[in-house]
């Protein structure tokens, strides 16, 4: 009796010991904590809290609440505790982490996941997901795509949370005014590089009703320009893919903006400013101080290209929207990414937080925001024609939208990875680019200059793994 | 408090004087712990920090001095260092003279002064970050306040945070804002000065000039060499506008080096190198500040109290 006694408290103290111990290197997290389904087995009855931290609008914070108070009802045991950071999320989840207080879930920005992949901060789901009836099978996310973006060297480290993308989104009634047919969203019918100029040119007016190349057009007082084209990385890296480049070598992980493919895109994009005169600049742009969205929907602009994201509010217009794939330059392309769902590996409720992130995999959460236009999605039960019905609504979504989803998404959309250290690259690249939009640079000229300083940075940090 | 008495008591020394030493350290405590719990065990886990690779997330690996040997060949860290030398070289000048001019202004006797004085202070009690947004669209090149006023007088529009060229001169005349505090203190300096030195300088037949020049400057001395460290110290270490007004740039003109040594730590992920940037900055400060304390402090007249 007294040995037995004596051996739990000697148990018990030691469990304390390993407790303080795990405490104290909380910071660095153990990769794939062991299952604890044996503790939980005799804790039927305890209700385990999970917190999950995230970003998001007003709309999307409403969205995952609606999750949660779903999740719970179905899943009686698991609660979720909502920690909503709309500002500085990186900065707050990383403080977290290193005070060795990280949450259960998380958003994770797909220009980090790799990094934390590699760091050990994520959870191994691979075992779980492939065991998963629902989840699990062959086809239920868009493939490959899916596949390569969650996994780090061959293990699944999240879910991705949806698809978006940008395309073109025009006014249709000034195309009906003019008699042009507005474009398709339908990828085999993208228009080439040259007819796109040719309209844009068309749609592009001054005051006195000059087109850009006739004599007399005035740069200065345009009523009307033909299309915005924005030149941050997700726009810009849709138009290097439809030259055949890329930004970075998946292979080598470092920059290719500096060879031919991706020079002609940046350039083509340059031109539509500089040379074509069919795009405002940015200092044009302040100067009306309206967003794209007012610009086309008062007729200051024919089309703009944007995130599909941007349907959430374009769907707002009084002129009559429209939307289309991307032209191409030598094939359909567009840029696909979203922010991916991950359980972190230092959660003392592996299975719980699972449960969670699976959920959050289901039908329900991603048609909630495919609905209001902000997400397209990345399962394939929503792209059938039964799936599409759940998703596709009147008045937010123009006619066969579906094909942006079905067609254009899973056949000509590239995911582009960051590699780990690749916010710092941030701060070279962007001050080269500035200076070919606004023409002191070529595109040739800034980027053979800042891609090697860059591409060095980048190797210190592959060498840090 | 009897019971802290009774504890003092059975606690210190049974001396009279030993008994006041350690009430004295009971009044200075909070400062002390402060200092501790806030500086000191910070700064040394700097250091700690800075002689490691750490990314918040992996362990932290040590790397010995590669991080200050970075600097070198950092080309954002000379450029960080540069925008704000320039910073403190024109701003630090501009403020001493225009808050010194303002102080003298503001220690006349007419009607209302009090008001003007709130007026002149109340813009360094903004919050930073509040008036940063302010500023962010005074200087807008289309709608901003400024340059409705340039236009008005028939000059041309400045593109204030877009040119490279023009974006730290904004953020200095911005700085200038926040001239009040400054102001502030040397008003009460000259509220100090005696009356009877200017009456007695005045029967000499003293001009207002000569009056300024050999008195009020001489008396203000150790008051502007306060204000001269302090605004060294402070525009060495400006943030706040350069990350919300133009988030460091266009084209890092305005990467002001605490907004890189940020960005090193939470964007870059890289922490050691953000601490050893932060070391480096402590260490440019204090040799400024040991500089300025040889050279000028040599200039500066400190009354003996009679």
């Amino acid at each position: 009796m007294n040995t037995r006694k004596l051996s739990r408290r000697t148990f018990l103290q030691m469990t304390g010991l390993a407790v303080a111990g795990s405490a104290l290197v909380a910071c660095s997290p153990a990769p794939g904590a062991g299952s604890q389904t044996g503790a939980q087995a005799g804790a039927a009855q305890e209700v385990v809290e999970i917190s999950f931290m995230g970003w998001g609008n007003p709309g999307e914070d409403q969205g995952v609440r609606n999750a949660i108070a779903k999740f719970e009802e179905e899943t009686p045991g698991i609660k979720v505790k909502w920690l909503h950071t709309p500002e500085n999320y990186q900065e707050k989840f990383l403080a977290n982490v290193a005070a060795g207080t990280p949450p259960d879930t998380a958003f994770i920005g797909s220009g980090d996941f790799r990094t934390y992949a590699r760091d050990g901060l994520l959870l191994d789901i691979t075992d779980k997901l492939e065991a998963d009836p629902l989840l699990g099978a062959e086809d239920y996310f868009i493939q490959p795509q899916e596949r390569d973006r969650c996994t780090y060297q061959g293990r699944w480290y999240g879910i991705g949370s949806c698809w978006v993308a940008p395309h073109l989104y025009v006014n249709v009634d000034i195309f009906e005014a003019e008699g042009i047919e507005p474009p398709s969203n339908d990828p085999d019918e993208a228009w080439t590089w040259d007819y796109f100029l040719e309209v844009a040119r068309q749609l592009t007016v001054d005051a006195n009703g000059n087109h850009p190349g006739d004599s007399g057009f005035d740069v200065e007082n345009v009523e009307r320009w033909g299309v915005h084209w924005p030149t941050w990385w997700i726009p810009l890296h849709a138009a290097i893919t439809s030259n055949k480049g890329d930004w970075i070598d998946p292979d080598t992980q470092l920059l290719i903006l500096d060879q031919p493919p991706a020079i002609e895109a940046i350039q083509a994009i340059a031109d539509l400013m500089l040379v074509h005169q069919v795009m405002p600049q940015s200092t044009v742009m302040e100067s009306l101080g309206m967003s794209n969205t007012q610009m086309l929907d008062t007729g200051k602009l024919a089309m703009a290209v944007d995130g599909s994201w941007a349907l959430d509010w374009m769907k707002e217009i009084e002129s009559t929207l429209g939307t289309g794939v991307l032209p191409m330059m030598v094939e359909p392309a567009t840029n696909m990414q979203a922010h991916l769902h991950s359980a972190l590996a230092a959660t003392k409720h592996p299975e719980e937080a699972w449960q969670w992130v699976r959920f959050l995999s289901t039908p329900f959460y991603q048609t909630q925001f495919c609905r209001t236009g902000l997400w397209l999605p990345s399962q394939t039960a929503l792209l059938t024609e039964e799936g599409l019905k759940t998703w596709i609504t009147e008045g937010v979504h123009p006619p066969e939208y579906e094909k942006i989803a079905t067609e254009y998404l899973p056949r000509f959309g590239h995911v582009l990875y960051m590699p780990p250290g690749y916010p710092k690259v941030d701060a070279i690249i962007t001050p080269a680019l500035d200076a070919v939009w606004v023409g002191d640079m070529t595109a040739e000229e800034a980027l053979t200059q800042a891609v090697p300083d860059a591409n060095a940075i980048l190797s210190e940090e592959l060498s840090r793994s | 408090m009897t019971a802290i008495t009774h504890w003092i008591h059975r606690l210190s020394p049974q001396t009279l004087a030993g008994r006041r030493t350690l009430v004295g350290y009971i009044f200075i405590s909070p400062f002390i712990l402060g200092f501790l719990l806030w500086f000191l065990l910070p700064a040394v886990t700097a250091l700690w920090l800075a002689v490691n690779d750490w990314n918040l997330i992996r362990p932290p690996r040590f790397v010995g001095a590669d991080n200050f040997l970075k600097m070198g060949t950092d080309r954002l860290f000379w450029q960080s260092l540069k925008v704000t030398t320039v910073f403190s070289i024109i701003s630090v000048p501009v403020g001493l003279v225009l808050s010194f001019l303002l102080a003298l202004l503001m220690n006349t006797k007419v009607r209302g002064i009090a008001f003007f004085r709130t007026v002149y202070y109340l813009p360094s009690i903004v919050p930073a970050v509040a008036s940063a947004v302010l500023w962010a669209w005074i200087l807008n090149t289309e709608f901003g306040l400024l340059n409705v006023l340039l236009q008005a007088l028939g000059l041309p529009k400045v593109p204030w945070l877009q040119d490279p060229e023009w974006a730290l001169p904004a953020l200095i005349l911005m700085s200038l804002w926040g001239l009040g505090g400054s102001m502030i203190i040397y008003l009460a300096g000259l509220q100090g000065i005696p009356e009877t030195y200017y009456e007695a300088a005045r029967i000499d037949g003293a001009g207002r000039w000569a009056q300024l020049r050999h008195i009020t400057i001489p008396l203000m001395s150790p008051i502007i060499f306060f204000n001269l460290i302090m605004g060294i110290i402070g525009s060495f270490q400006i943030f706040t506008a350069g990350y919300l007004v133009t988030n460091g740039g266009p084209q890092n003109a305005t990467l002001f080096y605490v907004l890189y040594l940020y960005r090193n730590g939470f964007e870059y992920l890289d922490m050691g190198y953000a601490a050893a940037l932060a070391w480096i900055l402590f260490f440019i400060i204090l040799a400024l500040t040991l500089f300025v304390f040889k050279y000028v402090g040599r200039m500066v007249h400190y009354e003996i109290s009679p």
